[in-house]
């Protein structure tokens, strides 16, 4: 263990252009180590810009960057000798191994041959591809090349970890495998920052969210505003009739209920608002078996947000 | 330093593995030898029939030849090979995740320079038992040997550079490979057309004073005419191809049978080989043709203003050209490198159009 805890991933103001598109305007976040940071944005927002960013393959415009406490655009080899970075595009050396591909790449870690082949098992170990270990690389499944690149990513043991959309492709074994294990390595000081659009998978396993929208992080405030808005309640009870009375008994109104199969769909402001809407109900004898937000947190949060954004301004021109 | 070479070995053994130990590879390299096997034997038997008893004529002949073939082959095929090694795996998403590791954006590029280079040497490598053949037959010199194989090797590598090096610099592999093909046409093919033009767009004046035989007139042995006609001057445009010349040397095959020294045969003037006789066209076209002429039939002869040096006259009066072109080829060859350097050094500032960088 180091004497100071590393930094992590700070980024400050960093604003990316292509010609004249902005892809990424203003955006400010921190991934401090040890926890998993959710980077959550529709498609577009300038996610896996951001990411090559602090990757140190692209230049920022403005604004800057740490990793670990270097700066990738000054600093470019000790970033990299810290950072494992799985791209959301699925590139493998077709020709290669499993093994030979990461015993590859640790050898473009400048490994020798004996630690990179050694390192190589370890991971095939790690992220469950012994069966196929020895099978070249264009014979994998898309969920077997996702866990390649993940090893691959993972062959330096980094300080910093960047997965850009790393799920996509893989069945809910495999999904639970990558969870357990992106938890272990942030319990061992792991600094992750994880992007995805699937945000009921970032909410089992991030600890923080980070909102990109347009280009531009969403500040405390608006993420907080965003939160306690109203958001739907799923709930289950055997006598739907009569669970439908004693909503409306406890206030809510009628228009707003919706059925859903045989659930129940009310808006509830805030936990606390669903705290008292349940006693209520329990009160009222209604024998209730799911209770439960029809959205993860972070669902809802990014929903506020995106309606927020999309709201007319009445500014024109 | 140790380091850098370990990371290009890495790059290169990558390559290798990954692009060049494919089966369609093999099938190629076999075609090609069976291709070399085909002109010798048929040069052998051909040109071994003209031949004298102790001559070594037909075995420079096929030794040279054999040479040319494995230029024209290899040209053709190094840029297949190297025309994709950059954007290829950028389209194969193999690029960036190799760039976020420790190896340099130098490593990269010289990797798979040396990969693309080795690769169109497999192709000489696999001719070597006929040039052996040939060589022997031929009683090669071994200056003759080692100059042409040399330079060969040298082309070969300038094609590789300029394949790898326009990966890098063209985002579609389809255009940087047929750019690659451009650019050795535009050397092998080019050259001479330019060289043509370039003769006829320099073209100078030539007066010529004329003393004819009268049509009664009577020639004697020497070619002198016993009566003749009043000096007639005739005023010409001819093109000036010693103004030119020296786009000839860029042009491969020119330039390899430039360097070569040049074997006589037994009469000692007239070079044996294909490398010998493009030399001593190449050098002709040094000469620069005289802008004053006199042709008297009456006192000098007819034969005296035809007679012509003899080609190693030719050949050891000029100036050999080959190094200056092989210098520009390299310069180009380097500049493509450096380019495909520049374009992908990271963290990248200004991406080109319709770039992806990973």
């Amino acid at each position: 263990m180091s004497p100071s805890p590393s930094p992590g991933v700070v980024v400050d103001s960093v604003a990316r252009s292509f010609g004249s598109v902005h892809a990424v305007r203003d955006a400010s976040l921190e991934a401090p180590a040890g926890q998993v940071t959710a980077l959550i944005g529709p498609n577009g927002s300038g996610k896996t810009t951001l990411l090559l960013m602090l990757a140190s393959l692209l230049r920022p415009d403005a604004g800057t960057i740490s990793i670990a406490g270097f700066d990738p655009v000054t600093q470019t080899e000790e970033v990299r000798a810290r950072l494992g970075w799985m791209p959301d595009v699925l590139g493998s050396w077709n020709v290669l191994t499993v093994r030979s591909a990461l015993e590859t790449t640790g050898r473009l870690y400048r490994m020798t041959a004996a630690q990179s082949s050694r390192r190589a098992s370890e991971l095939i170990e790690l992220v469950g591809l012994g069966p196929i270990a020895d099978q070249p690389a264009r014979v994998l499944s898309r969920g077997q090349k996702q866990k390649l690149s993940l090893a691959r990513a993972l062959v330096h043991d980094p300080e910093v970890l960047l997965l850009d959309e790393p799920a996509s492709g893989l069945d809910p074994v495999a999904r639970n495998d990558l969870q357990l294990l992106i938890r272990d390595l942030a319990a061992r000081g792991t600094t992750v920052l994880i992007s995805s659009h699937v945000l009921a998978e970032l909410d089992e396993i991030a600890d923080r969210a980070v909102y990109l929208e347009a280009g531009v992080t969403a500040s405390a405030d608006r993420v907080a505003a965003a939160q306690g808005t109203e958001r739907p309640w799923r709930i289950r009870a055997r006598d739907l009739p009569g669970l439908g009375g004693a909503l409306v008994a406890a206030g809510v109104h009628p228009d707003d209920i919706r059925t859903d199969r045989d659930e129940l769909i009310v808006p509830v402001a805030g936990e606390d608002a669903a705290a008292e809407l349940l006693t209520r109900l329990v009160r009222a004898g209604v024998a209730i078996s799911t209770f439960a937000p029809a959205l993860g947190d972070l669902e809802h949060t990014f929903q506020g947000l995106a309606r927020d954004t999309h709201r007319p301004t009445g500014s024109t021109r | 330093m140790n380091a850098y070479l370990t990371g290009i070995g890495v790059i290169f053994s990558l390559e290798m593995r990954q692009r060049v130990r494919s089966l369609a590879w093999y099938i190629l390299l076999g075609v090609y030898v069976v291709l070399i096997l085909l002109v010798t034997v048929i040069l052998a038997l051909t040109l071994g029939a003209y031949q004298s008893r102790g001559s070594n004529e037909a075995g420079n002949a096929i030794y040279s030849t054999v040479i040319y073939f494995v230029l024209l082959l290899g040209t053709l095929v190094a840029p297949a090979l190297s025309g994709n090694s950059i954007n290829g795996d950028r389209d194969a998403g193999t690029l960036a995740t190799t760039q976020v590791t420790l190896v340099t954006t130098g490593q990269l590029v010289l990797g798979k320079f040396l990969a693309a280079w080795v690769t169109a040497l497999a192709f000489l490598a696999a001719s070597v038992p006929f040039l052996i053949y040939a060589g022997f037959a031929g009683h090669l010199t071994v200056g003759a040997t080692a100059v042409s194989l040399l330079v060969l090797a040298v082309e070969l590598g300038v094609v590789a550079a300029m394949g790898v090096g326009l990966s890098g610099l063209i985002s579609r592999p389809l255009f940087s490979i047929v750019t690659t093909y451009l650019v050795v046409a535009a050397l092998t093919v080019g050259t001479l057309i330019a060289f043509a033009l370039g003769g006829l767009v320099v073209q100078s004046r030539q007066t010529t004073i004329y003393t004819g035989g009268t049509d009664t007139a009577q020639y004697d042995d020497q070619g002198r005419a016993s009566a003749c006609n009043p000096p007639v001057t005739q005023v010409q445009t001819i093109p000036r191809y010693d103004r030119v010349w020296g786009l000839l040397v860029a042009n491969p095959y020119v330039l390899l049978a430039d360097a070569v020294p040049t074997s006589y045969d037994t009469s000692g003037e007239q070079p044996v080989d294909l490398f010998g006789q493009l030399k001593f066209a190449e050098r002709s076209a040094q000469i620069a043709p005289r802008v004053q002429q006199t042709i008297d039939e009456c006192s000098a002869g007819y034969g005296a203003s035809q007679a012509s040096p003899t080609p190693r006259h030719v050949i050891d009066s000029t100036t050999p050209g080959w190094a200056v072109g092989m210098l520009a080829q390299l310069v180009l060859a380097a500049e493509a490198l450096l380019g495909a350097w520049r374009r992908l050094r990271t963290p990248a500032g200004r991406l080109s159009k319709g770039t992806r960088i990973a």
